[in-house]
């Protein structure tokens, strides 16, 4: 029996520890530990309703846009503000775009890493002029006495990286382009009017911006390259990975049980679905099922609703991340549970685009609950949604108010259930005395990362870690893709 | 590589501009530049109790661009967000860099002081791995308003005790400088002209929170685009409503920053331009009044509300 921790597990957001046992070359047992915590739901309380989504946004700066539409949506369920379409819209058309820029990050600069062989650059004889220099800077790097040379791309894990020199190639090319199109998808937030991380108008009742129709074909013309971006570099760089690492698109499968709030506003209702899916079959979400244990994370015990004090020493506890359960049960969220969630409510434009990919791949439905399964979940989505949000930005009348009059009210209670890029996120408020008297927050990267619950029940990356075959000289790597195909969110997970 | 003497000059006067400075100074700047490419002067970064919304900004720099940033500008030893190292050989990067010594230390996010298991890595308390890394640093750079003062997660009731680098630093008798960028998140100009400062000049001229002058030199509102409306007493008292946003709770009379000048994101926006009163994110006091209300919609007569 071996043991490996991954302590810190990098290129996610945040402080994240992973211990692992294997036997018979196979991981048996595994923990996830979320290693930092800040108390934002105890700094809430007591200040004023519409500091909310200011306050709630900086729980993380990679997700940002999803706190303050949560935030501004419990506020305004509690407050009964209704915001008018056109404030929906704007916000889908900013929270989109966070959706680009977060779902290329993860696959170019926090994951892909794991796969390639930066080493393989050396070999390399290439035109572009951007490989070259990279090139050119490794060989220097490789020649100078540095401690560290080609940090932060050297050292990397040991492991079995492809010798494929073109995919490689590509591979380097892409992660250099990735940059500036996740840059691109920022300054699209801002061109509709924000500064990014932490947008500033997104307010209970709608937007405070007010796009000029020059803005918006601004935005456009973003859009369109990153869309083209998706269509042609993205999503064919998941297929070309998955087809080099077939292993993993069996492996990290997990517990088969997906949750999803439910996104993307519109006339009709929400673009993306809400439900769960569990062995296949859908149901129409419950809200009255989500609840939040403590067993096995350092809070004091406390009945539901109250919020949770820290107690580091806890005996038995191993993580700050609190452990979510729907029905009694843990479920993994994000990019991959929205897509099966969609597909069993019937929703046809993803069914079609699933089934499409699938059969390129040449491989059976099953294979999407696996690393790359979550992997290309993320790049179909990010094409659907490109596409949907020119229908959104069509629909924008810039002579249109996009926010709702502010009437103030002393108490009322409310919750916001919205998408995240990485999953299901709920934010529940209660106002008395025209104060915030309890605030709770469930982030996606607190589900799927959750610790063991009250039963002993493993989280979800706790579960799709078990029965990964690592080399016997592993330094973690096999570990670390399974963890990252869920893209950590940590400061999420516990705030 | 062959360095390209241009490409510096080019980025060089990009910041100079940026910063305010004569043009005179784009040859050292220049310099300095090419000094951070040949790899004379390392970068740690290292995380505590944050969001890591500073480093996303970061990589939004526009000149340079953050790839450049990273192999032609930084010998990027260590960032928990971009480094391929990973567990254990992560945590031998960051123990060699310290080991080594002389480099610029970046931090990002407070210091849990009350709670140090409330942010751990490698299973080290963040606060002893910052006293290590700072005591053998060239400078430190306090990166946002966290690492600075220590920013929402030290407003109270604060359950981790949390409290701003340069603070903790001194309490704990390290004496390496320290020069706060503090911005919700931090400008990625502000960053790299700032190591560029301290690279080539020293540390720059500081006002009393140890902000840089350059940066934070000035108020908001004397630079704002609404100052007129301010004068001409044209005060917005609805969101969304176009006018000086002063009686919504805007904080531009009380906090300095270069933003209405700058811009974010490519120079496309700021706050205050998308009708949003600014929170006063680089001011040392940022969030830490529970009674001071961002939007101040709840105290201008209509407390009670329509159902109390």
């Amino acid at each position: 029996m071996g043991k490996v921790t991954i302590d810190p597990v990098t290129r996610v957001e945040g402080h994240l520890r992973v211990s692992t046992e294997t036997k018979g070359g196979t991981i048996h047992q595994a923990r996830v530990a979320g290693e930092m915590y800040r108390g934002f739901e105890q700094i809430l309380a007591g200040r004023d309703p519409l500091d909310a989504p200011v306050i709630t946004q900086r729980i993380c700066g990679v997700c940002p846009v999803s706190h303050a539409i949560a935030s501004s949506r419990c506020v305004e369920n509690a407050l009964e503000l209704p915001p008018p379409l056109s404030g929906k819209l704007l916000r889908n058309l900013i929270l989109g775009a966070n959706f680009l820029q977060s779902h290329i990050l993860h696959f170019y600069q926090l994951s892909a890493l794991d796969f390639l062989n930066i080493e393989g650059i050396l070999s390399l004889k290439t035109r572009d002029p951007q490989l070259q220099e990279l090139k050119g800077w490794v060989v220097q790097e490789l020649d100078s006495n540095r401690i560290l040379p080609a940090a932060p791309f050297l050292p990397r894990l040991k492991g079995d990286y492809p010798a494929d020199l073109s995919w490689t190639q590509n591979l380097l090319s892409h992660y250099l382009q990735a940059l500036d199109m996740r840059r691109k998808a920022h300054s699209m937030i801002a061109l509709l009017g924000w500064k990014v991380p932490h947008v500033a108008s997104i307010v209970p009742g709608g937007v405070t911006c007010t796009p000029t129709y020059g803005e918006l074909e601004a935005f456009r013309g973003h859009l369109y390259i990153l869309r083209r971006f998706i269509e042609s570099v993205y999503l064919p760089d998941v297929m070309a990975t998955a087809k080099q690492f077939p292993d993993y698109t069996r492996l990290g499968t997990g517990l088969r049980r997906f949750l999803a709030f439910g996104a993307f506003p519109e006339a009709e209702g929400d673009w993306l679905p809400s439900g769960t899916v569990d062995s296949r079959s859908f149901s129409s979400l419950r809200e009255g099922e989500i609840r939040e244990e403590t067993a096995y994370s350092w809070y004091v015990d406390a009945p539901e609703q109250e919020t949770s004090l820290p107690d580091p020493e806890k005996e038995g506890a191993y993580s700050w991340i609190k452990a979510p359960r729907y029905g009694g049960k843990a479920c993994e969220v994000g990019p991959l549970a929205r897509l099966i969630v969609a597909y069993h409510a019937g929703q046809p434009s993803v069914k079609e685009m699933v089934d499409d990919c699938m059969n390129r791949l040449r491989l059976n439905h099953s294979a999407l609950k696996s690393v790359f399964g979550r992997h290309l979940a993320r790049a179909l989505e990010a094409q659907l949604l490109a596409r949907r949000m020119e229908v959104w930005l069509d629909q924008i009348d810039p002579e249109t108010s996009h926010v709702a009059e502010y009437v103030p009210r002393s108490q009322g209670s409310g919750s916001g259930l919205i998408e995240a890029p990485r999953g299901a996120l709920g934010h529940w408020i209660t106002i008395a005395e025209g104060r915030i008297a309890t605030y709770q927050c469930m982030v996606p990267s607190t589900w799927n990362f959750s610790p063991m619950g009250g039963r002993k029940d493993p989280g979800p990356v706790e579960s799709a870690l078990l029965g990964t075959p690592v080399a016997r000289d592993s330094q973690g790597l096999e570990a670390a893709r399974v963890v990252r195909s869920f893209d950590p969110c940590i400061a999420c997970a516990v705030h | 590589m062959t360095l390209n003497r241009r490409t510096f000059l080019k980025d060089a006067a990009f910041l100079v501009a940026g910063m305010g400075l004569n043009v005179g100074w784009t040859p050292r700047f220049a310099e300095a530049l090419e000094l951070l490419a040949t790899g004379r002067a390392p970068l740690l970064w290292l995380q505590g109790l944050s969001c890591s919304g500073c480093s996303v900004s970061l990589i939004n720099s526009e000149a340079p661009g953050p790839a450049a940033l990273m192999t032609r500008y930084l010998s990027l030893y260590f960032h928990q967000t971009l480094s391929a190292a990973t567990g254990e050989s992560a945590v031998d990067a960051v123990n060699r860099a310290i080991e080594s010594g002389d480099y610029l230390l970046a931090v990002e996010g407070a210091v849990p002081v009350g709670m140090p298991a409330a942010c751990r890595i490698g299973h080290e308390p963040y606060s002893d791995l910052l006293l290590r890394a700072a005591r053998r640093a060239k400078a430190v750079l306090a990166v946002g308003t966290c690492a600075s003062f220590g920013g929402i997660p030290a407003a109270p009731p604060s359950p981790t005790g949390s409290i701003g680098s340069d603070v903790f630093l001194r309490q704990q008798g390290v004496e390496t400088a320290c020069v706060n960028l503090p911005g919700c998140p931090a400008h990625p100009a502000w960053v790299v002209a700032s190591i560029v400062h301290l690279l080539k000049k020293g540390i720059p001229t500081l006002d009393e929170h140890r902000r840089p002058l350059q940066i934070y030199g000035k108020l908001l509102h004397d630079q704002c685009q609404n100052f007129a409306l301010y004068q001409k007493k044209e005060f917005s008292t609805r969101q969304g409503e176009a006018g000086c946003l002063f009686k919504l709770g805007c904080q531009g009379v009380i906090t300095h920053a270069d933003c209405p000048m700058r811009g974010w994101n490519g120079g496309s926006s700021w706050c205050v331009k998308v009708n949003a009163p600014c929170v006063g994110c680089t001011r040392p006091e940022f969030s830490r009044d529970p009674g001071y209300a961002f939007y101040r919609l709840n105290e201008q007569g209509n407390e009670g509300g329509a159902d109390a």
